[in-house]
């Protein structure tokens, strides 16, 4: 096992226990983490980097289609660019896909630019029905994004898992 | 060759390959050309018609998976060119119609209209083949090479607009199912199981 920060593992083994082999992201500094414990621990299942957060919803839809159990990583200001993928598409379509979204804007932010969308993420979430949680401690993550995914993929309705800096920061500075 | 026909020349050499249409007139003229389960209509996520396919392709190398996109489309997600580019899926056909204008929304200008070149751009991005071809014939060759020959492929066929008058299913749900179910995805069991 890799020296990994107990959420990030969580992470990994909770996508891995709701079924997700297909793992599509755009990058950010704490979800490298997550990138490097799939990498060495998880062979089955595969990664694809997008070059937008809305086109990884694109992809993560066509793997649903083809019989896959999709998740897609982001941070919290790629949210803004996913939500007529997720409003126009996942949703209406009942399209499910488990979102690992890593939080700016939220307590510990050294950034103002991060402040609007990181605050923005829960209401809007709300506002289109998509399900989430806040993985509020490491030793939760496993447990809370296992659970949000089996809840996604039975429901068909996509669901997200919110990861505080408060959490992930120790390991990250953005 | 309009839009209509060129669709029709494609149904005819695809036979119970997977199509998915970018929202508005493509996927007008892909019901109206002829309603199949492995049609999969999009009616919003403008741009995202080739994501869906290359996750489709991803998850299913076994099938042949077409992407009916339109040159506005492809435009709004170049980016989607790259991501194929670097994934290179063997099995991914992507055919821009490409009229030079958003038909579906009035007919306004695009890039390609002004010397945009989407064959040099799916190329430089890592298409393994690219064609760009203006009438029936030449279409229907690219498509039984496509079909072939290990893609992914990108064919921008010039065509005219040609006014759709009908409309697919407006549910989105029943799409998807019928869809998943001629292709062979369990999701999409109608019947009920063991409790």
């Amino acid at each position: 096992m890799v020296d990994a920060p107990e959420w990030a593992a969580g992470v990994c083994a909770g996508l891995h226990a709701a079924g997700s082999r297909h793992v599509v992201y755009v990058p950010d500094n704490p979800l490298s983490h997550v990138l490097r414990v799939l990498g060495e621990n998880y062979s089955d299942v595969r990664t694809t980097l997008a070059t937008r957060e809305e086109e990884a919803f694109g992809i993560a839809a066509g793997l649903y289609l083809g019989g896959a159990r999709p998740t897609v990583m982001l941070q919290s200001s790629g949210l803004g660019n996913s939500l007529n993928a997720i409003t126009s598409l996942l949703v209406p379509y009942k399209i499910p896909v488990l979102m690992v979204i890593s939080m700016r804007g939220d307590a510990g932010e050294w950034n103002d630019a991060q402040v609007p969308m990181g605050r923005a993420v829960r209401p809007i979430c709300d506002a289109i029905g998509v399900p989430h949680v806040t993985v509020g401690s490491g030793d939760r993550a496993q447990e809370l994004v296992a659970l949000a995914g089996r809840t996604a993929f039975g429901t068909r309705i996509p669901g997200a898992c919110l990861l505080p800096r408060r959490v992930t920061a120790p390991t990250a500075q953005s | 060759m309009n839009r209509f026909e060129a669709t029709k020349h494609l149904l005819s050499r695809v036979d119970r390959d997977p199509v998915i249409a970018s929202l508005g007139h493509p996927a007008y003229d892909l019901f109206a050309a002829r309603d199949r389960g492995e049609n999969f209509y999009t009616w919003g996520s403008m741009g995202l018609a080739s994501s869906i396919g290359l996750g489709l392709a991803i998850a299913r190398p076994d099938l042949r998976v077409f992407v009916l996109d339109g040159d506005g489309s492809l435009l709004m997600n170049l980016g989607s060119l790259a991501t194929v580019g670097w994934v290179r899926p063997e099995n991914l056909v992507i055919v821009v119609w490409d009229n030079g204008e958003y038909g579906t929304t009035g007919g306004q200008q695009t890039a390609t209209a002004h010397g945009a070149d989407l064959d040099a751009a799916a190329r430089a991005l890592g298409a393994a083949g690219t064609a760009t071809v203006h009438e029936p014939r030449d279409l229907a060759t690219a498509i039984n090479v496509a079909r072939a020959d290990p893609g992914p492929w990108v064919i921008v066929a010039k065509i005219a607009e040609s006014t759709p008058s009908v409309k697919p299913p407006l549910d989105c749900v029943f799409i998807k199912q019928r869809f998943m179910a001629a292709i062979g995805n369990p999701e999409a069991a109608t019947i009920g199981g063991r409790t």
